[in-house]
């Protein structure tokens, strides 16, 4: 049996080794595009800013690792199209390769900006490790940086320049960074501490175009032209599915790759993972795409194995977060409240702020925690949280209350540990389960 | 399906924007996002939101549950991955 799989991302990997488990007689060959597979990409930002010394040290294996444990992997091979009926792909340079099983995990790409001045060279989309090392370079000579979005990577890229001692410029249409996933009180220590970085916040502005001759120059804006030596694009991500809808696969509401439980498509002997998919949120019900390297990577090992003749299922999901920003940590789990208003889910909000250790110790720093409960069945509906310690247990811990459908009530008067050391009397999260209780 | 992707597209984004403007207003003194004028943002602005905000939630889950999409396959076994 010959399984194939496109795309060398923590989805194409999750499902080389998870088919390779499966069947471990079967030929697995993996395609990508790219020079190499099993980096993480998520830690870019923080080589550009110093936090990690090399690039090198993102590459989770050489290559040589994966030849050894027996991955047959074509680097830098474009697979051009796919026929699910004659079960072949069109490679390039090589012509048709027959496949039994085939596991698509094809990411994603930038929402093109749409703008005048988009194709000028200079304008930088973090995504590929040997494009940021060169990008890198230029960090040195760099003056003055513009990102443009206040996405994730956006935020994250901001940062990242400030720590190198960039003048920084940040620009977004909306009232505060990451207002389409993190709710103002959220963000407000956070967009202090960014301007307490030195980076200008551009909000309520849009881009306009991309100035320059040949490579940009400088920024247009709804307030002005910015000029920079480095201009970072971190639009919304969109899945990258051209190889599927060309091969008829049906595509959902997202643009994501339509699958089931067991990652398989509407094609036969065809399956997808990663951000080339859509999958459904655990309250709405409703397929959401463009998720974290986690998810991508545990959706790839149910394709891999399945596709090896195995038996996995994957969940809707509830989508714990968490980012470092500016000089705090920001998390949450699945809506925060003005997605939850936008989307007009019925919901109660309990907010406290909290600390992370006694408050005699020293060190100790402060946590904000806001959940959304259902008024109906008390379970929660999603929180968010800034902090600088324990966000991220905090939303892993509220993710699994919330599959669990554990009440608030039980949040609300959860045990918890103290020491001064690493925790404080009071649980912020149990206040706020408290705060929302007497709202209820 | 192009269809219901340029409908889910508009209308979350005119959603959060409106939903911005609440919590903006609610938490920040007004500073909500830029709402450039279009005639197509006049119609989710002024049509599609004020709707789409009356009917009760049981409705809209309806609706959203209607759209083609991945939830409409099986998705009841319990993970094991």
């Amino acid at each position: 049996m010959r399984i194939v799989v496109v795309g060398g991302g923590a989805a194409g990997i999750g499902a080389q080794g998870g088919a390779k488990g499966a069947a471990p007689d079967a030929e697995v060959i993996l395609y990508t595009e790219y020079e190499d597979v099993g980096y993480s990409p998520c830690g870019i930002p923080f080589v550009h800013g110093k936090e990690i010394e090399r690039f090198e040290d993102l590459i989770l294996q050489d290559k040589k690792f994966y030849e050894d444990a027996g991955f047959d992997i074509r680097y830098t091979t474009r697979v051009e199209s796919i026929d699910t009926a004659s079960q072949e792909i069109q490679v390039a340079g090589q012509g048709a390769v027959k496949y039994d099983r085939l596991v698509l995990g094809t990411g994603w790409n930038y929402e093109d900006p749409g703008i005048p001045g988009s194709d000028l060279a200079g304008l930088h989309y973090v995504k590929n490790i040997r494009r940021a090392m060169e990008f890198d370079k230029l960090l040195d000579d760099a003056k003055v940086a513009v990102v443009v979005d206040a996405t994730p990577i956006g935020v994250e890229m901001a940062t990242a320049f400030a720590h190198r001692g960039l003048e920084t410029h940040f620009v977004d249409p909306g009232g505060w960074p990451l207002a389409d996933v993190a709710d103002p009180e959220i963000m407000e220590p956070v967009e202090e501490s960014m301007r307490g970085l030195g980076i200008h916040l551009h909000m309520q502005t849009s881009v306009e175009r991309f100035v320059g001759e040949g490579s940009v120059r400088a920024v247009a804006t709804s307030k002005g032209e910015i000029p920079a030596d480095v201009v970072v694009v971190a639009t919304h991500k969109t899945p990258n599915t051209q190889l599927a809808t060309a091969a008829g696969i049906k595509t959902g509401s997202t643009g994501g790759i339509i699958v089931d439980d067991g990652m398989a498509t509407s094609a036969e002997n065809v399956w997808a993972a990663g951000d080339c998919v859509e999958i459904p949120h655990s309250v709405t019900k409703v397929p959401i795409n463009g998720l974290s390297g986690s998810h991508a990577y545990a959706q790839g090992k149910v394709a891999g194995v399945n596709a090896g003749g195995g038996e996995r299922a994957y969940q809707a999901v509830q989508v714990p977060w968490g980012m470092v920003a500016g000089t705090w940590t920001i998390g949450g789990v699945s809506f925060g409240e003005t997605l939850a208003t936008a989307l007009g889910i019925p919901h109660v909000v309990g907010m406290a702020d909290g600390i992370s250790k006694a408050r005699y110790y020293p060190g100790w720093s402060r946590i904000r925690v806001k959940l959304l409960v259902d008024p109906k069945d008390r379970t929660l509906v999603g929180g968010q949280m800034v902090g600088v310690e324990g966000i991220k247990e905090r939303a892993d811990f509220l993710a699994m209350a919330m599959r669990a459908r554990i009440p608030i009530d039980d949040i609300a008067w959860m045990e918890n540990v103290y020491s001064p050391p690493i925790g404080a009397l009071n649980e912020p999260m149990a206040l706020a389960a408290q705060n929302a209780l007497g709202k209820l | 399906m192009k269809f219901f992707r340029w409908l889910r597209q508009n209308a979350e984004h005119y959603l959060l924007e409106a939903a911005q403007v609440d919590m903006a207003k609610k938490h920040r003194a007004g500073s909500g996002p830029l709402q450039p004028r279009t005639p197509q943002a006049f119609f989710w602005r002024r049509v599609f939101v004020p709707i789409y905000r009356l009917l009760p939630w049981s409705v809209r889950r309806m609706i959203m549950r209607a759209m083609p999409g991945s939830h409409r396959r099986s998705w009841e076994r319990r993970a094991s991955n």
